[in-house]
């Protein structure tokens, strides 16, 4: 006969891992957080989470100055002895440009769009590897809303998860609970809408699905959002067509498509808070 | 909440510790690792924390610490309450488990436990991001993509992590409890 101790351990066990599959079930959709302890931790740890972040991508620099620095003080071995001390500045100064450039190209983005923009900067990460979203420094205090859409001045982003008062998540376009309405720019056939998602097995590409089989779509065409939905304004780039064939049945096309945002390298983006654009009551979680 | 000093309950201070090391850990992971390993794999420091603790604590205890690392990465990262928690816990179990009958004074005996308790974790994080969410990965692309490289990950960074919780245990860091 089997000791009842061992099944109290079982029931109990079982107990807590359907209690944890009915939070998670719960939970998972509008994400109901645990709000004293959450706020608590997420408002009171952004400072820090934003300095370790940016720790993180002064060691990145530091790095690639490193890496750098080593193959010009080779190079300059040959050439001058002295161009190597100055190796250093030069790496800083084109360091500076390029930070200046990216934030004129913002700057300059966000006089010129349409929409009212909140520039924000990325201070962490999802880890996990199966999940892709970033958190940023701007929350419900700044105005911030669940659904609003994210962009860079390159494109699409995706939109804005959870928000907490000084901070929010951010669900990529690469994330497979992310789906967008797409249309191809060349073409803008209204027939031809599909939809973007993240593609299975390769992170770097995004997949454009459920095109009818007629659709005007060749390799190089640029993809944008077709508006439908009222969560992205229309005609934000998401990427460019780089392959082309039938799904799986054979009955619709489907596209492989290159991001035009680097997801890797994301430091700062924009929050759309408003765009002309008359919302559409009723729309499913995570999908356009 | 007082101290305790039978080997079945960790005290106050023991929660404390952890608590903090595993926000400082979460932070680290998101904000420095996810730039520094912008591509590929990141290393799941909470997960080693966790397993080597439960390697050293046993299985009841290494429960009760995967409940609240997981719980604490579902605030921070979490699609949803209840997620991590529910891997950290299976991790964290199976370690307790296989520390019954491996020396504790010896890496490699760790080492191979949170090797494989990478693998349990990943798992149940595949088997739920599959049943609620649908997973982009098929089984065996997981498997060789992300369960390998994130072990291997793992399998080394425990020759660092796991003698500086041993010795810190030997000098009862964390807190005064008795151990078998």
């Amino acid at each position: 006969m089997v000791n009842p101790s061992i099944w109290k351990k079982i029931v109990t066990v079982l107990g807590v891992i359907l209690l944890l599959l009915l939070l998670i079930y719960f939970t998972e959709g509008n994400y109901l957080r645990v709000t004293i302890v959450d706020d608590l931790l997420l408002t009171y740890l952004t400072p820090v989470q934003g300095f370790i972040s940016r720790l993180g991508l002064g060691t990145v620099g530091f790095f690639q100055e490193l890496f750098a620095f080593h193959h010009s003080q080779q190079e300059n071995r040959v050439l001058k002895e002295e161009l190597a001390s100055r190796e250093n500045l030069r790496g800083l100064v084109l360091e500076l440009q390029k930070e200046n450039y990216r934030l004129r190209k913002m700057l300059d983005f966000r006089e010129h769009s349409a929409y009212e923009l909140l520039p924000s900067e990325v201070i962490a990460r999802d880890p996990s590897n199966w999940f892709e979203t970033i958190t940023i420094n701007k929350g419900s205090q700044h105005g911030v809303k669940k659904n609003m859409a994210v962009v860079t001045p390159e494109g699409l982003v995706g939109n804005i998860l959870n928000v907490s008062p000084s901070s929010s998540q951010v669900l990529l376009l690469t994330d497979s609970r992310r789906a967008v309405s797409a249309i191809v720019m060349r073409s803008r056939e209204p027939g031809d809408i599909g939809i973007v998602e993240g593609s299975s097995g390769e992170n770097v590409y995004l997949k454009f699905s459920n095109l009818p089989p007629e659709a005007n779509i060749q390799p190089g065409d640029i993809v944008i959002s077709s508006g439908l939905g009222g969560i992205f304004p229309k005609g934000l780039v998401i990427g460019t067509v780089q392959e082309t064939g039938l799904d799986q049945y054979g009955l619709l096309q489907q596209a492989l498509v290159l991001p035009s945002v680097n997801f890797n390298r994301l430091e700062e983006v924009f929050i759309v808070l408003e765009f002309p654009f008359k919302e559409v009551e009723g729309e499913e979680e995570g999908e356009e | 909440m007082t101290a305790h000093n039978s080997s079945d309950k960790l005290s106050l201070k023991a929660y404390l510790v952890f608590i903090f090391f595993a926000v400082i850990i979460l932070l680290i992971e998101g904000s420095f690792f996810s730039f520094l390993f912008s591509r590929g794999t990141i290393p799941d420091l909470l997960l080693i924390f966790v397993v080597c603790l439960a390697f050293l604590w046993g299985e009841k205890k290494g429960i009760v610490l995967g409940l609240i690392g997981g719980f604490l990465q579902d605030l921070f990262f979490g699609p949803a309450i209840g997620f991590f928690t529910l891997a950290k816990m299976a991790a964290a179990c199976f370690s307790g488990f296989s520390s019954r009958e491996i020396y504790k004074d010896q890496v490699i005996g760790p080492m191979l436990t949170v090797f494989l308790s990478t693998f349990v974790h990943e798992f149940v994080v595949f088997s739920l991001v599959g049943i609620f969410w649908g997973n982009r990965f098929s089984f065996f692309f997981a498997l060789d993509q992300i369960f390998l490289p994130k072990a291997l990950y793992h399998l080394v960074l425990t020759i660092l992590i796991y003698p500086l919780l041993y010795q810190a245990e030997q000098r009862r860091f964390f807190s005064p409890v008795s151990y078998k």
